[in-house]
């Protein structure tokens, strides 16, 4: 008799518990609704890609010395050199150079490893084409240097949100010349600089 | 007692007066509240469909439709003519007539219950005494449209969603009959309008959701099921069903399917404010209010302000509802089929049984408040 009575009560507790989460879950999504959107209308505004960002790569072809240190580092070794050995001068000589993007996954491992800095990192990363051909791209396409969304005058440009001023979370309308949070890389500099102390004179 | 305007009265007397006969008069008034009703609750789809649309933007933290028209209120518009004009596409080995009568058979049961939802006294398409009977009836005719259209479709994405239609629907006509009949037994009457008036005389503290607290919540889960939103939209799911019974479905025939989702979603709200939160009543009893400064019931402005208060709000009613739903649908994750049937049978068919004892005790034992 009484082990029905519990049963009823404890069902009867699991559901009025099962609505209080619901009510809780509800008033989580009710609060989101006065949050400002986050989105960033993408055509028109854009984010700065921070200065770590590994877009496409850039290749400068009169410092590659066809080492193929690239295509050695890269986990499917991607980066097809093709050179030749030029007998008069002793040297390789480059003839073509090309990256296919659409089967590169910009671990920036060549970047890293390259000797003489001829690949680097760039900010684009709007590679959509219509073939995937496209995407494989010679030493000149390598060589484009991408537009900046800062100087684009069809596009507003947003800050990440690391790069936001202290305590802001939108990056519409920020004032000029604020800065992100935390100290700068060359200020980091200037102050271990200020910290070390200066050269002694040599004692004999 | 016949307050407020009778549109059908004066329309067929004007007509009179020019000389036609009775019957003539009455044919011309036909074709006018249905197709009132039908442009009605296209509008209201495409309110829905817009306030979906940015309601779950905002619960998003986005922006949702901008660019059509002013906050993108033409979205649907636009979502509606690019389905007119998309190829109709008939899947190969699939039946074409059974693929065709699918969204049909769907769609017009849902329209058809316009017909007994009451926007006031007399703003109402059909006064039936069967009104809330009918509105169960038709509602169960939908599920056979959609296994229709599963089945059919020479699909098994296509079939497993109509079947789980069916057994959704089937399982939750039960709670959501019950807790009809509720109310229907504290009215006396399955008409709309008598379950509106015997709500009617205190204002907000009149309506049945005091009365009916738990009938409100099996009423508007089982409400939620029959029109396959979310926590319940498992016969389209579309991480385990690409779409279910709608997969092989384009262009018009899939606009229907749409359409016809979203005028039920209305449809249910407006029928939970008239079950539950006094139809056309306004929060205090507007009567009572006039009689009290001295205002005759028969006043002309009176009779055409609270004729357009209660529209108001029947429908400021019905689209709260719709944002409980739409809110709903981005805090509850989807149950499991096996989480669902037990829902329905395990919880919600005892439950709204023991309701419907309990309201009939309690209409026994307190005849004044419950009633008699």
């Amino acid at each position: 008799m009484f082990s029905i009575l519990k049963q009823v009560q404890d069902y009867a507790k699991e559901s009025w518990q099962a609505a209080k989460y619901i009510g809780q879950g509800l008033s989580v999504t009710f609060d989101h609704m006065q949050r400002r959107p986050i989105t960033v209308q993408y055509p028109y505004e854009k984010l700065v890609p921070s200065e770590r960002y590994r877009g496409r790569i850039h290749f400068e072809f009169d410092k590659c010395i066809s080492c193929e240190v690239c295509v050695r580092v890269c986990p499917i070794n991607l980066p097809v050199v093709d050179w030749e050995f030029d007998k008069q001068v002793k040297k390789k000589k480059l003839n073509h150079y090309s990256i296919d993007f659409g089967v590169c996954i910009f671990c920036g491992n060549c970047v890293e490893y390259c000797p003489t800095n001829c690949l680097s990192m760039t900010e684009e990363y709007e590679l959509a084409s219509y073939d995937r051909h496209e995407l494989n791209y010679d030493n000149v396409a390598l060589g484009r240097l991408p537009y900046k969304v800062t100087q684009d005058p069809m596009v507003t440009p947003l800050r990440e949100f690391a790069y936001l001023p202290k305590g802001t979370n939108e990056p519409h309308g920020l004032p000029s010349g604020s800065q992100r949070a935390g100290k700068r890389p060359e200020e980091i500099l200037k102050e271990i600089e200020a910290a070390r102390p200066k050269p002694k004179e040599e004692v004999n | 007692m016949n307050s407020g305007i009778d549109l059908q009265g004066s329309f067929i007397q004007t007509l009179q007066d020019f000389g036609l006969p009775l019957g003539v008069a009455k044919a011309f008034w036909l074709p006018l509240p249905m197709l009132l009703m039908i442009i009605g609750a296209t509008v209201g789809v495409l309110v829905v469909v817009w306030l979906e649309r940015k309601i779950s933007a905002a619960a998003q933290q986005r922006i949702g439709p901008e660019y059509a028209g002013p906050l993108g209120v033409l979205q649907p518009v636009a979502d509606g003519i690019k389905l007119v004009f998309k190829e109709d596409v008939i899947p190969a080995k699939a039946d074409p007539w059974l693929f065709t009568m699918g969204p049909v058979l769907v769609v017009v049961p849902v329209f058809l219950s316009y017909l007994i939802v009451p926007f006031g006294q007399n703003l109402i398409v059909t006064d039936l005494n069967v009104g809330i009977f009918l509105w169960i009836a038709l509602s169960s005719i939908a599920p056979i449209g959609l296994l229709m259209a599963g089945y059919s479709s020479n699909n098994k994405y296509s079939l497993l969603g109509g079947l789980r239609a069916a057994a959704q629907s089937i399982s939750y006509e039960i709670p959501l009959a019950l807790s009809v009949l509720a109310i229907v037994m504290m009215s006396n009457s399955l008409s709309t309008i008598d379950i509106v008036e015997q709500q009617s005389g205190y204002g907000i503290l009149g309506w049945n959701i005091w009365r009916q607290p738990v009938g409100f919540i099996i009423f508007w889960i089982a409400a939620l099921a029959e029109c396959e939103r979310l926590p319940f939209d498992l016969p389209e799911a579309e991480e385990e069903l690409v779409a279910g019974y709608q997969t092989e479905y384009s262009g018009m025939k899939f606009a229907l399917f749409y359409l016809g989702s979203y005028v039920n979603l209305v449809l249910s709200a407006l029928v939970f404010a008239v079950l539950y939160l006094g139809g056309w009543e306004f929060f205090i009893p507007l009567d009572k209010l006039a009689d009290w400064i001295g205002i005759a019931d028969t006043t002309p402005w009176l009779q055409v302000f609270t004729a357009s208060l209660g529209i108001i709000m029947t429908l400021v009613k019905a689209y709260f509802l719709v944002f409980i739903a739409i809110l709903l649908r981005w805090t509850v994750p989807r149950v499991r089929i096996d989480q669902l049937l037990d829902l329905g049978w395990k919880f919600m068919l005892p439950v709204s049984l023991a309701n419907l004892l309990i309201t009939a005790a309690l209409k026994l034992a307190f005849p004044v408040a419950f009633g008699g």
